[in-house]
């Protein structure tokens, strides 16, 4: 019997929403896994959650909006990608053991939709990466052995997904940023739509991929990677009023100064997902 | 299974959420279980980037978190099975999460809080439920 498996379709939302959204999943999601898939208006920088503001030069680009997840790992910047986030109770075939596997899971759901768009992903291992530099604080210029990378045109492997995880109250939320076009603000990073690394921005190099086109591909290989069908759905009531009541906590200058800033009215736990 | 599961200490109780405490007068102190550490960083104990531990005064709830963990994949939340004031912190820990690795049991303790409520055992484990548990 295929398990049951929630589906939010592809949605575009504030930078803080989506936070909200997601932490909404965390918090007062069910015993259902739920994969969202979402894209960013406008375009936004997301902090990791123990960065600091002053290390992730990108985040002060004038006009720029910043908001700080709630998951780890670095910076990145919300555009020209498909983001997506699915949460779990922690007991979920997916999420299981250690964290590592989780990722190797994922990934190779990951890879199934990557592949019908001509990318032969894999993961990192133990080899750096030509994308891998320092002093961004961005996610796409750091690398671990379970990151997924591609070759591109110049032979060299690049990271194309940015991920990082929340593990709350027993359950779990895994973020990913698939990057769909080159990005200025993270040169060097793999992208789908020219299925190669580009140091220059790019242009002319990349075939534009809709993030509605790498959605619907990816909710197949996750169907056909889990064996079951998604379920088209909504947020429930709970969740719903979790995204009321948090609101734009996650663009708080507070909270993007400081971490362990929380609301007067929070309950004082340490986790915005609290 | 760890090859300490043979060796995590019965002086204790533990939690489902991997962290352990053991009662000491009327404080208790409170760390993670070598399996936390695993799960988390996968035996490469460079995985491991930040902690975060509260601060000495501040109260605790029994369920609530007390501070975070991240390894280079996941943060992760630290569960007070007590309530209480915490009123000593491993600051050690902050700085050389290599502890955690190493001697997750005694140099690898967290925080010290004094307890001020009853404290509901009924799910926490002794250390061969807690092998049994992770053995699941």
């Amino acid at each position: 019997m295929t398990r049951p498996f929630r589906l939010l379709p592809l949605e575009s939302r504030t930078p803080a929403q989506n936070l909200a959204v997601d932490d909404a999943l965390l918090v007062r999601g069910g015993d259902v896994p739920v994969l969202r898939l979402y894209t960013w208006e406008p375009a936004a920088l997301s902090l990791g959650y123990f960065q600091k503001l002053e290390d992730v030069p990108a985040a002060h680009m004038p006009g720029l909006e910043v908001v700080r997840r709630f998951t780890g790992g670095g910076a990145i910047h919300h555009a020209h990608e498909l983001t997506f986030s699915i949460a779990a109770p922690a007991s979920d075939p997916l999420y299981r053991g250690p964290v590592a596997d989780s990722y190797c899971r994922v990934h190779a759901l990951l890879e199934g939709a990557l592949a019908e768009f001509g990318v032969a992903s894999a993961l990192r291992c133990d080899q750096a990466l030509a994308s891998d530099r320092t002093g961004t604080g961005m996610c796409f210029h750091g690398s671990t052995a379970q990151d997924l990378v591609w070759t591109g045109t110049d032979g060299e492997r690049r990271k194309g997904v940015g991920s990082a995880q929340r593990r709350s109250g027993g359950r779990v939320l895994h973020h990913g940023s698939i990057k769909l076009a080159p990005d200025p603000l993270e040169p060097g990073a793999a992208t789908v739509g020219g299925g190669s690394a580009v140091e220059d921005g790019g242009a002319g190099t990349a075939r534009p991929i809709a993030a509605a086109e790498f959605a619907s591909r990816l909710v197949a290989a996750f169907e056909r990677g889990l064996d079951t069908r998604l379920e088209p759905s909504e947020l429930t009531e709970r969740e719903r009023e979790h995204v009321l009541d948090l609101g734009d906590f996650f663009a708080d200058p507070r909270f993007l100064a400081d971490r362990r800033y929380r609301p007067e009215a929070s309950d004082g736990g340490t986790s915005p997902a609290s | 299974m760890s090859d300490q599961a043979t060796t995590r200490p019965d002086d204790r109780k533990y939690l489902k959420s991997h962290e352990w405490m053991k009662i000491d007068g009327d404080t208790a102190l409170i760390g993670i279980t070598d399996h936390a550490v695993d799960e988390l960083c996968s035996g490469n104990e460079g995985d491991l980037v930040y902690c975060d531990l509260p601060e000495v005064g501040r109260l605790v709830e029994a369920g609530q978190t007390f501070g975070e963990i991240e390894s280079v994949k996941a943060v992760a939340d630290l569960n007070c099975p007590v309530d209480g004031e915490v009123v000593e912190v491993n600051a050690e820990i902050e700085d050389h999460l290599e502890i955690l690795s190493r001697d997750p049991w005694n140099e690898g303790w967290m925080i010290r809080v004094r307890i001020t409520g009853s404290i509901d055992e009924s799910e926490m484990m002794d250390a061969a439920g807690y092998n049994a548990f992770v053995a699941e």
